[in-house]
């Protein structure tokens, strides 16, 4: 993709303004060994050359599971974790290329939330001084007498009572804890917030409060959403796209709906087809891609196609030595905007190739240990369940 | 497999495996009110049966399951009530007696592998080790037995793999070995609490299809405990919904989704978006545990609940079994959803 053809005015007039634009992204991980001389000894390949954009006004949703560097990715367009190769263009700008004010002033364009709203709010603070914090760190307030009316409205639009103000963050439940983690994230009046697992720490109740909540806010401030997220039924239902990461690569994006009716990537299909569904209607009637064996490591990922060791669909040729790329297939009834990453997309879709029986390779995790912790989603997640 | 080849006896004519009875687990916490963190829980389960204990975090499923296994901390609680495993009531037993069925006739599986496997102990030695305490079995016999079970529960490379020490596996392949360790004692009561709530969706389609052939293979019975109630509508038999340490809710799996008749149940399908359905808007139940009234003169989820009547905050509703379901609620929801 080139840095100019988003702002091309394309051959349809209806074609959505760009938000942000990832180009070919990359962040690589350093494993060192050696107490002295510290040697580089390998790399996690985290996110392994990405591009896709996000329009203004819309929720962009990036699902996959641990370890296949969607929260990396997720850093790297906040420029938290500075990109190995590639750029990421906010708002028309290389963010990169920023320092000093202008890049205070386009940090407070972007916000994030977190997933354990505790661990990234300071115990010691009140939620007042919390939220006043960022506004002064932008210019947006002096104190917080002056910011008053502000905070008022903030509490009021994410569902909190005035009092809370007074309150530190171990008085509230996790539920009020996250509405506190979005009402600091709006308080500098972001463009982007991007929210990394915002309710599955969440019990079900409350995270639907917070689905909610997330979606209202969106309509009343025109916010765009980057939404990084584990569970394919939380993403399905809150994004209008979706890009499905596997081992540092999206392998597929399509909007949502279309992800849902017609997924095309094997590993797509077996993701798709494992997520249970609360119906034992449909739990009964439905089939399965069971995927044999773990996750490579990132810091050893398969050649060619990455999803070739456990792939039900994999062939003699190509899967092994070449690398797919995400590209739009000629299928009828797929729509334009739908890419996908699988050299044999057109003939696993027609039925000419049949899934086949997949020998189960085990991997050791410990070689990418060292770098475990944010690599891995899910596990930490849901402990509080 | 070597177990022999039982068939599939959960008709409902056959007698319960285990049946708890008024199961009560009280603790004392310091400066404050004891906390009663299950509070008369009953419900059994027959072999070949699968029995869900589902509800969120806090509602006492983890506290239930190590009540009955006799896991609790020996101190600053009190548990009271009986479960039954085939006329004995285990709460009875003594420490070693309990150990030894734990091994032989009831295993455990939890959330998190790692906690629960021997961190300096090869995981292939974990199993030999299982069968030969618990089943006689010799070492020469229990090594390659050792290694058809990891096999059978999917992992590959058995023979190798059978070294290795659990911190050279992945999550997935912990949870493997330790179903293998609980298979190597061919329980007949397997107790799952979250078993697959670590793991990766595809990791937890793989686990769940092992359970479910064990249930149907074996005729072993399975509490499964979960709060995702997708897990649930695949795999439990019968479902218990908890709320605030007290079964608001039970009934068969197809009806109890169907027709979801306790407005918690209710509201816990209201909130869950489905991958199988276009986005409306989801139904929160208001609120959080935190809300909850005691209760002794209430019904907890009162503050909570969509369609309390004046009864709700005075009274204590109780579990009325009609119809092969139980419930406790004095306004139950008529229409679902
Ligand atoms: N050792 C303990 N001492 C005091 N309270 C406990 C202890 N263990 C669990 N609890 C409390 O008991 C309640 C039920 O816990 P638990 O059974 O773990 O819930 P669940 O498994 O349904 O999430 C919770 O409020 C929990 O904090
Ligand atoms: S390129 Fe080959 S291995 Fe990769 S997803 Fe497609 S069929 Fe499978
Ligand atoms: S007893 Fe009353 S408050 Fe409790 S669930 Fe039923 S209607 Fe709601
Ligand atoms: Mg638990």
């Amino acid at each position: 993709m080139t840095t100019t053809e988003h702002e091309a005015p394309g051959a349809a007039g209806t074609e959505p303004e760009v938000l942000v634009d990832v180009q070919g992204v990359k962040v690589h991980f350093p494993i060192k060994a050696g107490v002295i001389l510290d040697r580089v000894i390998g790399y996690v390949y985290a996110v392994d050359g990405v591009d896709l954009t996000i329009h203004k006004g819309e929720t962009y949703g990036l699902v996959g599971e641990s370890g296949c560097g969607k929260s990396t990715l997720g850093r790297a367009i906040l420029n938290l974790e500075p990109p190995t190769d590639g750029k990421v263009i906010f708002d028309g700008v290389d963010i990169a290329s920023l320092k000093g004010e202008a890049l205070r002033t386009k940090r407070q364009d972007i916000q994030m939330v977190f997933q354990d709203p505790l661990s990234s709010l300071d115990p010691r603070q009140s939620v007042e001084s919390l939220l006043v914090e960022g506004m002064q760190a932008h210019g947006l307030a002096k104190n917080a007498k002056e910011a008053r009316p502000r905070l008022r409205e903030l509490l009021k639009a994410v569902g909190l009572p005035v009092q809370a103000l007074s309150k530190y963050p171990h008085e509230f439940s996790g539920g009020q804890r996250q509405r506190i983690g979005i009402a600091r994230a709006l308080s500098v009046n972001p463009k982007l917030i991007v929210a990394d697992e915002p309710v599955s720490a969440l019990d079900v109740s409350v995270q639907a409060q917070v689905i909610n909540l997330l979606e209202d806010l969106q309509e009343e401030y025109g916010l765009t959403y980057l939404v990084v997220a584990h569970d394919l039924a939380v993403v399905r239902h809150i994004s209008d796209r979706i890009g499905v990461m596997y081992l540092g690569s999206l392998v597929e994006e399509a909007a949502a709906a279309d992800l849902y009716a017609q997924p095309l990537h094997p590993y797509t299909r077996a993701l798709l087809s494992a997520v249970p569904i609360p119906d034992p209607d449909v739990e009964d009637s439905r089939e399965q891609i069971l995927l044999t064996g773990d996750l490579p490591s990132p810091s050893n990922p398969p050649s060619g196609c990455r999803f070739h060791t456990r792939c039900p669909w994999r062939q003699e040729t190509r899967c092994d030595d070449e690398r797919p790329q995400l590209r739009v297939v000629a299928i009828d009834g797929v729509v334009e905007g739908h890419r996908v990453a699988c050299h044999w997309a057109e003939q696993i879709e027609s039925g000419e190739l049949q899934p086949h029986a997949v020998k189960a390779i085990a991997i050791d995790p410990s070689a990418s240990d060292t770098l475990g912790g944010d690599l891995m989603g899910p596990a930490s997640l849901t402990e509080a369940l | 497999m070597t177990s022999p080849a039982n068939d599939r006896r959960k008709g409902s004519d056959t007698a319960p495996l285990l049946t708890v009875d008024n199961l009560t687990v009280t603790f004392q916490r310091r400066g404050q009110e004891p906390f009663r963190a299950v509070d008369g829980v009953s419900f059994s389960v027959r072999p070949g049966q699968t029995v869900g204990l589902v509800g969120e975090s806090g509602c006492g499923k983890s506290v239930t399951s190590l009540a009955i296994m006799g896991l609790l901390p020996k101190r600053g609680n009190q548990v009271t009530g009986t479960v039954d495993y085939e006329g004995t009531n285990l709460l009875t037993l003594s420490d070693d007696d309990m150990r030894d069925r734990r091994g032989k006739d009831i295993a455990m599986v939890f959330q998190d592998p790692l906690s629960s496997l021997n961190p300096v102990i090869p995981v292939g030695l974990q199993v030999t080790e299982v069968l030969e305490r618990h089943r006689g079995i010799k070492r020469k016999d229990a090594m390659p037995m050792a290694a058809d079970l990891l096999k059978r529960v999917g992992i590959p490379d058995p023979n190798r793999r059978i070294k290795d020490y659990p911190h050279q596996m992945s999550g997935g392949m912990r949870q493997r070995a330790l179903i293998a360790i609980a298979l190597a004692c061919a329980p007949r009561l397997l107790i799952a609490d979250e078993p697959t709530t670590a793991l990766d969706v595809t990791i937890q389609a793989q686990i769940l299809a092992l359970l479910k052939e064990l249930v149907e293979d074996t005729g072993t019975a399975l509490i499964m405990i979960t709060h995702d109630l997708g897990v649930v509508a695949g795999l439990c038999d019968e479902v218990n919904v908890l709320y605030g340490g007290r079964i608001v809710e039970r009934g068969d799996r197809h009806p109890i989704f169907r027709e979801p008749r306790h407005p918690y149940t209710n509201g816990l399908l209201g909130s869950i978006p489905r991958l199988d359905t276009v986005g409306e808007r989801l139904t929160p139940i208001p609120g959080s545990v935190a809300d909850n009234l005691p209760w002794d003169h209430a019904c907890a989820f009162a503050p909570r609940c969509s369609q309390p009547v004046e009864v709700c905050t005075t009274n204590t509703p109780t579990l009325e079994e009609s119809g092969g379901r139980a419930l406790r609620c004095f306004n139950p929801v008529e229409v679902a959803r």
